[in-house]
């Protein structure tokens, strides 16, 4: 099985480096997701050196796991659709995107932004049974015990509620 | 009575004036509605904050029936030519899918570029010049540009925001118009589905100026006391 994780489009350093570490891998492994491809960004982490000259991507075999690491991926909705499970930070669009193709997802929100609406987003939709919330210090206790078929249904995008709004607003309805 | 006298009696005067004029043109309660329109027709303007902001903005308009809600502008920050991609795919997917003689004739959305009223990790200190001219080009824009044309077309019926902070200047061009007795557009603020317990600078800022404030968690109600709670609209 596949996992795609991805930090956004900026940084996350702690995430990719609790990513590459042996406590998570082997949970993985367990876990039987013997691949995963890493979107890295702009992180510092301890393999990013095989990036170097102007490389996009690099593969690495660590912990009974293949792993496949980008900088940048071009779209993100490939990935999303070809994974079994997703490791994301906590931004609403990534969020909303992964829920709606109803793929299982675990968030780590970024503790190092300034205003930081992550956390609150994260354990809103944890609470509602949507995803799973968690730290990169517990990531690897996170997979261990998920089961992505404790996950509630994400309800798919329904446009008629803001139409209704504005028709009824401007005197349409 | 002195000169002096006379002028604390004028900036006396004055300045209640312009209070009554604003107490007067600020957002009754929410039970207010414009009478059902006669034209078929709603001018829309949409403010795209840029990344996740634009995202949410378009899946709201893409909702909407494009041949009432015409024509529409979709007002932009400037160097963010990410969105303005995303407007031109999404009108080009409504477009392909109506029917109507006036989605194939073209020149029925525009996208006008402001500069931004702060950038991210811009000092607080420097702000105030940049949101000034940020501000003029909204007045440009809201208040002016109308009246250089023939027939004199109006801005907008309809104002939608969403953070971040350009939108407050947005506003308050629109406040101008409203003060000064022009034509001025309704606003409507929705807040970010990623705001859950505590609003956004900008939906503090805009909340008590706007017609409707929309929220899409209802624990922000608590802090908002004119917000509605309609479900989750992303």
């Amino acid at each position: 099985m596949l996992v795609f994780v991805t930090v956004g489009s900026t940084r996350f350093d702690a995430l990719v480096q609790s990513v590459f570490s042996s406590s998570v891998l082997s949970s993985l492994s367990e876990k039987g997701y013997s691949n995963i491809v890493v979107q890295c960004g702009n992180s510092e982490f301890p393999y990013v050196h095989l990036l170097a000259q102007g490389e996009q991507s690099f593969q690495l075999e660590k912990d009974g796991v293949a792993i496949e690491c980008w900088k940048f991926k071009p779209s993100l909705q490939v990935e999303y659709e070809e994974a079994d499970l997703v490791i994301s930070h906590a931004g609403s669009g990534t969020i909303l995107d992964v829920l709606r193709m109803d793929k299982p997802l675990i968030v780590v929100p970024n503790p190092t932004l300034l205003d930081n609406h992550q956390e609150e987003l994260a354990s809103a939709l944890e609470q509602l049974g949507h995803l799973k919330s968690s730290t990169t210090l517990q990531l690897a206790r996170t997979i261990q015990d998920f089961d992505p078929s404790s996950l509630v249904k994400f309800p798919p995008f329904d446009g008629s509620k803001f139409q209704n709004l504005l028709d009824e607003e401007m005197g349409f309805i | 009575m002195g000169p002096f006298h006379v002028s604390v009696c004028v900036t006396a005067l004055l300045i209640l004036a312009v209070c009554t004029r604003i107490y007067y043109i600020l957002p009754r309660s929410k039970s207010f509605r414009r009478p059902s329109k006669s034209s078929k027709h709603c001018k829309l303007a949409v403010f795209l904050g840029s990344g996740g902001h634009t995202s949410e903005m378009l899946a709201l308009v893409s909702s909407l029936d494009f041949n009432r809600y015409v024509p529409r502008t979709y007002i932009i920050s400037e160097g963010d030519t990410l969105s303005e991609r995303k407007v031109a795919m999404l009108e080009a997917a409504k477009a392909a899918n109506s029917e109507s003689d006036m989605a194939k004739n073209g020149e029925i959305y525009s996208i006008l570029t402001i500069p931004r009223a702060r950038k991210v990790h811009q000092s607080l200190l420097t702000t105030p010049p940049t949101a000034i001219v940020s501000l003029l080009h909204c007045v440009y824009y809201v208040t002016i540009k109308q009246y250089q044309q023939t027939p004199c077309p109006y801005f907008a019926d309809v104002l939608v925001l969403n953070g971040p902070g350009t939108c407050l200047t947005l506003c308050l061009a629109v406040y101008l118009n409203k003060f000064l007795g022009l034509s001025a557009p309704k606003m409507l603020y929705v807040e970010s589905f990623a705001r859950v317990k505590t609003l956004s600078v900008s939906g503090k800022l805009l909340h008590s100026l706007v017609d409707r404030f929309i929220v899409q968690w209802p624990q922000l109600l608590k802090h908002s006391g004119r917000g509605e709670f309609h479900g989750w609209l992303i």
